[in-house]
């Protein structure tokens, strides 16, 4: 210990004392000799208690944090729940940013300070005292040698080692659930879109710390149990579900039978002999009592239907691994083969594992299990819930919005199951158009039904950005929200959480007025006036600008068009056009300026962060939870799988399938 | 006064014929034995009457020029927003000042998600929900009721951005929304449906077999699966409850609302499930209710007010600060407060013991922001009604309270409750509410 202080403190930096011994794993705390040798000298102390508070008050880790806007930056914040050794560590690993020929010249000072063009803006007021104590880190880090630095990164990685399995029981989703009973039953009802709807945790509809089993969907539960159960029997035996022929009532043979088939598909594994007894028992009690031995089927499938069994998954060993693969995969529950597959230990090796996955994406079936993930991650249900001024867009029914959503799903399920570049969903100069679509579109109506289009030449419009489902979907009734469309393109497509406006601050964005009717970008310019509101609004702002030539539901317009309705009624409206200005940026990203809507596609698919999104999206939804840095190694194993194949979206499923995660269900 | 069925008659149809009803006489509705809910002679009686607690909320903040009366104390005038409260004035404690520090903890989420959480548990927002249990689930768990229902969770306005912390106002606890019911029929089934004994029986005996699915896989999962599946257990009890205490005569006494056509005309579906809510609070099915009007961060569009330019939240933050914004922003306030007016005058007409329902109630009506366009978390304005453990009306009051004062007040003082772990954010109870 005493040879690394000492290659550790040269000169006056004896404060560097303590946090050396942490960053090097040695003392977990300071000893009070020496906090007594810190305290002698002037400069920083602790970097856990004087630096980090300073940053943490300048709410750096909104934006630099894995998920944050700034993740394409070399700083990126660890955990809030971080240990004080692990913050030293990360204090010390801040040297990247330190020049040391010359600290002055460090962007770790220059960039809080703005001094050097902050996307963040100020941060840290120059001349202030925080300034001072960054500037003496600064200079102790410009110190440090190379073998400190690298043993503060090697802490850091080894802290965000695995976390101990705290996972909870992931419940069937209301779309496994409907395709599910259609496939157990036969019944194309679609009860669970009765259900009190699935919220949005991080983005999607599945996450499992929020999937609970409140009261109320116990008795969504019951009551679709209990309709469907009597729906399968109402007209005799019609799907088949009694695999055999009962001599009566009183037929224990058969009972069995039907208990233990159903219950193997139903719970999605053999029962065992405890549960075929307790359902027998159910079975007879109800048969028994109307002398109809359907009527103890029917129990038996109503009960079923609502035990933790069937709704959780609570499977174990290869058929926890035929459930996985089939919920993810196909959005229900396994087929015969699969629990053939199952049975025969075929889902033991990750080879085994790839080739059942390879079989199962040639299924029809997968389409609607990706069909749903892309319908969460891009919210469908924004666009198929969006209300238009009836006035201004009378073309805009929900008729049109469910026409816009299905333009998307054929261009998306295009590029994955035919083997597309992914990224294409970005940049694709063609879509898939009715002639209501080309119509909003300007386009000439295109012979067919969704057939494939291709785009005319000099036309703005590519990829999902130019889609009406985004466009309309990211603006309100009348007005366009270049901020709402800014958003989405940070957090979906980017995968970059945009910091919360801190409260006190005024947001409105004035409405235009007759006497100064400016653009909507005019006047949203006190975003960027001022700071506060520039540090965050300049992230989402400038994105949305460069789609400002597309109306509220996603038609291309020159001028924005402002209505000012007359005071008076039977006065005409009088209406203003104004000039638009298309050019703005994705700040952050390198080379993000641009001047026309195909270039922001053409900048995120060629974007490292915005392919990585793709996995991360597709892990979040997978896994039902957000990546955390125990999953870095399979997000970037997924990632390169998917690089290496030109970004074949079915070949970033199959690295999802072979990863740990996948095998051990976390 | 007992109940005259032409007196409850009249009170049906002030709702606009949302609900016929039909026989048999009403007195046989409150509950079995007919004593509970019915003046006696007996001086004891009213001591079988149970206070309820609602807690209502709708969405985005209010303008507080027009809200927030510039008196306090008795003689107070009704701002523009508060007008609709004229005929309930003296049921009504209008307050503000209420700090909701737990907004501003640094947490993932927008100011409406941090705002939302610490509104109504107290505590800081998760990422994925409210941090911990919601005013209304406490107080329900420290009455220990024994009614049909343990809470009830209602909703009206659906247009949101379509999170969970957007979505729900109750919360089991941290993470654990439990979601309103939006649709009347569906609520007024849950509530008066009729079912026959045979379905009686087989659903008990279908609930036994699910109960021990839940108990034989207990044992093989880890704690935090394990939990999971208390929490269905809790809701397969909770279930049972409700089917074993079917009230007899309940479902006869009231017929189903009509259908709503459209499924947006919210001012009709407000009113309708403001009728169910009273209903069921007066039969004595639950004892604690929460009323979503409008989701958190509301979306919705407002065609009966004349506003269809822009959805509530984009008002909140469109030309908010001049004369106009302002006005319009009163306006739509002015329709939340008109909804609540309608709630509490339900309670109101509804006779209880020597009094009415009203008088045995507390109702708390929170948004998650003061002036919404600066999304202010403190300075919020609530407005308590009712009159249930000897509540102060009739007054605005300023207080320096937080939101955690103000519940552990409800709580332990109108309530009488005693709750343990205090409230998250409560130091000190507040003087002048009872």
């Amino acid at each position: 210990m005493a040879a690394r202080i000492g290659t550790g403190c040269a000169g006056r930096t004896v404060c560097a004392v303590a946090l050396i011994a942490i960053a090097a794993g040695l003392a977990a705390t300071t000893t009070t000799r020496d906090v007594g040798a810190q305290q002698a000298v002037a400069g920083p102390i602790s970097f856990s208690r004087t630096l980090y508070p300073i940053f943490e008050a300048a709410q750096c880790r909104g934006c630099h944090s894995d998920d944050g806007v700034a993740s394409a930056t070399r700083l990126h914040f660890p955990e809030p729940n971080a240990t004080p050794d692990d913050i030293e560590a990360f204090g010390i690993t801040l040297a990247v940013l330190v020049d040391r020929d010359d600290p002055s010249r460090s962007l770790l000072i220059n960039k809080p300070t703005n001094r050097e063009r902050h996307t963040g803006g100020v941060r840290i007021q120059p001349g202030s005292f925080e300034e001072q104590a960054l500037t003496d880190w600064v200079r102790h880090l410009a110190t440090l040698p190379a073998e400190t630095i690298a043993a503060a990164r090697d802490r850091l990685a080894s802290a965000s080692a695995p976390a101990a399995r705290d996972q909870l029981l992931r419940r069937l989703t209301h779309s496994q659930y409907n395709n599910t009973v259609r496939d157990l039953l036969g019944d194309h009802s679609r009860p669970a879109d009765r259900f009190p709807p699935e919220d949005f945790v991080n983005g999607f509809r599945n996450q499992l710390r929020t999937q609970g089993m409140p009261p109320l969907l116990a008795e969504a539960y019951g009551a679709a149990a209990e309709r469907l159960a009597l729906n399968a029997f109402r007209a005799g035996d019609v799907n088949g579900l009694v695999p055999c022929n009962p001599s009566g009532n009183r037929d224990v043979k058969c009972r069995d039978q039907f208990v233990k088939t159903f219950g193997r598909r139903a719970f999605r594994r053999p029962l065992d002999a405890e549960e075929v007894q307790r359902y027998t028992t159910l079975f007879t009690s109800q048969s028994a009592k109307t002398g109809r031995f359907l009527d103890g089927a029917r129990v038996v499938v109503e009960a079923m239907l609502q035990s933790p069994k069937f709704l959780f998954h609570v499977e174990r060993g290869d058929y926890e691994i035929a459930s996985r693969l089939s919920y993810f995969l196909w959005d229900t529950m396994p087929d015969e083969a699969l629990f053939e597959a199952a049975a025969n230990g075929e889902l033991r090796s990750g080879d085994g594992l790839e080739r059942v996955a390879r079989k199962m994406l040639g299924n029809p079936l997968a389409r609607q299990a990706i069909d749903e993930f892309f319908a969460e991650w891009l919210r469908f249900d924004r666009a198929l819930g969006s209300v238009k001024d009836r006035r201004r867009y009378p073309e805009f029914t929900p008729e049109l919005a469910a026409m816009m959503v299905q333009e998307t799903r054929l261009l998306l399920g295009h590029l994955v199951w035919d083997d597309g570049n992914f990224m294409e969903a970005f940049t694709a100069d063609y879509s898939f158009l009715n002639a209501d679509l080309a119509s909003v579109y300007g386009l000439p109506a295109p012979s067919g039904e969704f057939e494939r289009v291709r785009l005319p030449a000099g036309t703005h419009r590519a990829g999902l950005l130019g889609h009406a489902s985004f466009l309309s979907s990211n603006a309100g009734p009348v007005e366009t929200s270049p901020t709402a469309r800014g958003i989405f393109v940070r957090e979906q497509f980017l995968c970059q959480h945009v910091p919360s406006p801190p409260p006190g601050v005024n947001t409105e964005v004035p409405e235009p007025t007759i006497d100064r009717p400016l653009a909507r970008r005019q006047r949203m310019q006190a975003h960027v006036a001022n700071p506060t509101c520039a540090s965050c609004h300049r992230l989402m702002d400038p994105i949305g600008f460069g789609l400002e030539n597309y109306d509220a539901i996603g038609q291309w317009r020159d001028k924005e068009v402002i209505e000012f309705e007359s005071a008076r009624r039977n006065t005409p409206a009088r209406t203003v056009e104004l000039a638009i200005d298309g050019t703005g940026e994705i700040a952050g990203l390198a080379g993000g300026a641009f001047s026309d809507p195909k270039q922001i596609g053409r900048l995120l698919a060629e974007s490292r962060a915005c392919q990585e999104c793709m996995v991360k999206q597709i892990f979040r939804y997978a896994f039902g939870r957000l990546e955390t840095p125990a999953d870095r190694e399979t997000v970037k194993t997924a990632f390169t799988a998917f690089r290496e194949s030109g970004f074949r979206f079915k070949e970033l499923l199959v690295a999802l399938v072979r990863s740990p995660q996948f095998l051990d269900g976390l | 006064m007992p109940l005259s069925r032409r007196r409850f008659l009249r009170n049906m149809s002030m709702t606009g014929a949302a609900i016929r009803v039909g026989l048999p006489p009403l007195a046989a509705m409150f509950n079995a034995n007919g004593t509970a809910y019915a003046a006696t002679a007996d001086a004891g009686a009213d001591a079988a009457i149970q206070p309820r607690f609602v807690f209502w909320f709708n969405g985005n903040g209010i303008p507080e020029r027009y809200w927030i009366p510039t008196e306090t104390g008795t003689a107070y005038e009704l701002t523009p927003c508060l007008a609709p409260l004229a005929s309930v004035r003296d049921d009504v404690h209008v307050i503000s000042g209420i700090d909701n520090p737990n907004a501003r903890v640094t947490a993932p989420g927008n100011t409406h998600h941090k705002s939302m959480s610490a509104l109504v548990s107290g505590t800081p927002y998760t990422g994925r929900g409210a941090g911990g249990a919601s005013v209304d689930q406490v107080v329900a768990g420290a009455m220990r009721g024994e009614s049909r229902f343990r809470s009830l969770q209602i909703g009206v306005c659906q247009e949101s951005h379509g999170e969970n912390i957007h979505r729900n106002l109750s919360w089991a606890g941290a993470d654990r929304a439990l979601p309103p019911e939006m649709i009347p029929h569906n609520l007024f089934d849950r509530l008066f449906g009729v079912r026959d004994q045979s379905w009686v029986s087989r659903k008990k005996s279908v609930l036994d077999a699910v109960r021990e699915d839940l108990a034989s896989l207990q044992p093989s999962l880890a704690q935090p699966d394990r939990h999971r599946l208390d929490e269905h257990l809790t809701s397969v009890r909770e279930l049972e409850r409700a089917i074993a205490s079917l009230p007899s005569d309940y479902g006869k006494t009231l017929k189903e609302p009509e259908d709503v056509a459209d499924l947006t005309d919210y001012p009709r579906i407000a009113k309708i499930q403001s009728d169910l809510v009273a209903h069921a609070l007066a039969s004595g099915q639950t004892r604690v209710a929460s009323y979503m009007l409008t989701k958190c961060q509301s979306l919705v569009r407002l065609p009966w007010l004349g506003y269809t330019r822009l959805r509530h939240h984009d008002y909140t933050h469109t030309n908010a600060e001049s004369p106009e914004g302002q006005r319009t922003m009163r306006d739509i306030c002015r329709w939340h407060v008109e909804e609540f007016a309608y709630f509490v005058g339900r309670l109101k007409a509804i006779p209880e013991g020597d009094g009415t329902l009203l008088d045995n109630t507390c109702v708390v009506f929170a948004h998650e922001h003061a002036e919404a366009n600066p999304h202010k978390d403190n300075g919020l304005a609530l407005i308590l009604a009712g009159h249930a453990g000897g509540m102060k009306t009739g007054m605005h009051s300023k207080m320096r309270n937080t939101v955690g004062d103000l519940y552990l007040t409800v709580a332990e003082e109108v309530f009488k409750l005693r709750l343990d772990k205090g409230f998250p954010t409560a130091e000190k109870k507040i003087s002048g509410i009872v």
